[in-house]
């Protein structure tokens, strides 16, 4: 990111305290629009934490959270939602009895015209060509958008929450492990959906263990050790190995 | 019968499309044997999902045709029309408890509701008021019971199970001591249409079914709340994550459900020219087994109202029938009862062939 640009989301010496744990130390962090940045730790470290506090599921102890320069506070993750950031998690994310597209479109139902309209009924045609154009262009292969979402794979699933919160105008995508429960295959999937994602403009924060995935998809990745970022490192400017030991923490001892 | 599929929730046609995912978009062996086995597992729930549904067809005629040969009294008009007229007091009720049992919650204080209303008739008539309006009071009642269910339930997080047991003994205790047990009668103002009324030579109370098994069917299939309702009981973090409010939807479920039942108390009462608290013992089992025998799930999101048509229609021959053939009303409880765990059998074998 060149200086002076005002960066998507930015937080500002976030802490969270528990009791009398720090989960959180101080953190800083930013995100660009058509960015993919690897949020990476050991256990413990405060990834999770950092991601509840970005999309409002819990609030700072002290800090702030800033949406395009300006301070925002959210009190729940829905505020975050209506701010356009969307956190995708695998499993809570469908409603598996209705199809691709009653999901795509659940509480946004495209109602028909006229007076059935006012009955609230809906327009499925407009509804099923509009789930199809999104799923197509960003290239999530399902061939029948009426398929219940039960019937598909974890990793179409997972495709179709993202297509989801794209639709909807998320600029913001939390993705958290998207791909732990996945077969080798459809994680390459989801991986080449989240380069079409960042093609769109939308910034995109990305939490996995999955190392040469990070190491491949991000243009920058902020490791957390201990509720801290010891260090952000950049696309081409680090191995594998550097990763780990940043990780672990063994970097730090080498360097100082 | 493929009319009446449409009508239901989740289309059972959409699933074929599964299978249809190209082999080369998937490199490795592993996957491949997975997309095998969910191709598999698909078959199989579309196969069970099919016989749940028309094995209700079948058993719907294979009873018709008992009853037929059984009796020389069943394939008569005027019996028929009478059997329509008892099950549709059952099937009213059962149309909005089948939505209540698709938002994965349930209600199993109608029963008290229908006496509660009836004997609060009986008593506000017995006052000297006109019918009609101590009718609107009593359906008040009913309103605030279903309020009540909904607020325990929705807001306080309470098993509806529970709840509802709760509010059934309650309501069917404050309907004996109101009524001190007695039998009121009623009489006048056109009051007796209700229940013994007829358009066109079918009886009112099966006007009333219809119609709403039809506003019903609507709401549940073409409606934007149709398909909150089956959001709500399938995923109730994701519905709430969507914004549709499932708390809401719920909450109104409860109370138009009590309504309904208050409804079918009043045409109870109808019927019988007269109020009494013992109305609605007959029909609480009765609802509740035609919900679950017509494929609503107990656990939420999987349900359709063709298949509590059927359901009902299977119960109406078997109450009809039993009554002809002059056996005991207990043997025909036994009868729902099975009828009743069966139906439980077959939505867990359905439910598993998923896993």
């Amino acid at each position: 990111m060149s200086p002076g640009d005002t960066p998507l989301l930015e937080a500002r010496n976030v802490t969270k305290v528990y009791g009398n744990v720090n989960a959180l130390a101080g953190v800083n962090f930013t995100l660009s629009g058509g960015e993919i940045v690897g949020l990476v730790g050991d256990n413990g470290a405060g990834k999770s934490t950092l991601v509840k506090t970005l999309c409002g599921a819990h609030s700072p102890s002290s800090g702030q959270i800033l949406i395009d320069g300006a301070e925002v506070v959210f009190t729940s993750p829905k505020e975050s939602r209506e701010q356009g950031i969307e956190v995708v998690y695998q499993d809570l994310a469908l409603a598996n009895e209705l199809s691709v597209t009653e999901n795509i479109f659940l509480g946004r139902e495209i109602r028909r015209g006229g007076f059935l309209g006012r009955l609230m009924t809906m327009d499925r045609k407009a509804m099923h060509d509009s789930a199809r154009e999104t799923l197509e262009s960003l290239a999530i292969e399902i061939k029948d958008v009426e398929t219940r979402c039960g019937m598909m794979s974890g990793g179409q699933r997972q495709a179709v929450a993202v297509a989801r919160a794209i639709m909807w105008g998320s600029r913001i995508l939390l993705l958290d492990e998207p791909t732990a429960a996945l077969a080798v295959a459809e994680s390459d999937k989801i991986a080449g959906l989240v380069s079409g994602v960042k093609e769109k403009g939308v910034g995109v924060i990305l939490v996995s263990h999955n190392l040469p995935q990070v190491y491949e998809l991000c243009d920058r990745v902020v490791v957390l050790l201990r509720g801290r970022v010891v260090t952000e490192l950049h696309r081409g400017q680090y191995s594998i190995e550097d990763l780990v030991s940043w990780i672990t923490g063994a970097a730090m001892h080498k360097t100082s | 019968m493929t009319d009446l599929n449409e009508t239901g929730g989740v289309s059972g046609d959409s699933v074929s499309s599964v299978n249809a995912m190209s082999d080369e978009t998937f490199e490795s062996e592993q996957a491949k044997r997975s997309l095998e086995v969910e191709r598999r597992i698909a078959q199989r729930r579309r196969f069970l999902q099919r016989a749940q549904q028309q094995g209700l067809a079948l058993v719907l005629v294979a009873v018709f045709v008992i009853m037929w040969l059984s009796s020389p009294y069943f394939m008569n008009k005027d019996n028929l029309l009478t059997a329509a007229s008892v099950v549709s007091i059952l099937g009213i009720m059962a149309v909005t408890e089948t939505l209540l049992v698709i938002a994965a919650e349930i209600d199993i204080s109608i029963g008290g509701v229908m006496a509660l209303v009836s004997v609060l008739v009986g008593l506000l008539v017995g006052d000297g008021l006109n019918v009609w309006l101590a009718s609107g009071i009593a359906m008040l009642a009913a309103a605030t019971v279903g309020l009540l269910n909904g607020v325990i339930t929705v807001h306080f997080k309470i098993n509806s199970l529970v709840t509802t047991l709760g509010t059934f003994s309650i309501t069917t205790g404050l309907a004996y001591v109101f009524s001190g047990t007695t039998t009121v009668q009623i009489q006048g103002a056109g009051f007796g249409f209700l229940g013994n009324g007829s358009i066109l030579g079918a009886p009112a109370t099966v006007y009333f079914f219809v119609a709403l098994w039809l506003l019903g069917a609507f709401v549940a299939r073409q409606t934007t709340i149709g398909r909150h309702i089956y959001a709500t009981g399938d995923n109730f973090e994701a519905a709430d994550r969507s914004g549709i409010r499932p708390k809401r939807i719920r909450m109104w479920l409860f109370i138009v459900n009590s309504v309904v039942a208050g409804f079918a108390g009043l045409v109870v009462t109808s019927e019988l020219a007269s109020s009494a608290p013992q109305i609605g013992d007959p029909y609480l089992l009765a609802v509740i087994t035609a919900v679950i025998l017509g494929g609503a799930s107990l656990t939420g999101g999987r349900g359709r109202l063709s298949g509590t048509l059927l359901a009902v229609a299977i119960l109406g021959v078997v109450q009809n029938g039993f009554a002809l053939l002059e056996y005991s009303s207990y043997l025909q409880n036994l009868v729902t009862g099975c009828l009743l765990i069966l139906a439980v059998l077959v939505d867990q074998f359905v439910r598993r062939a998923e896993r």
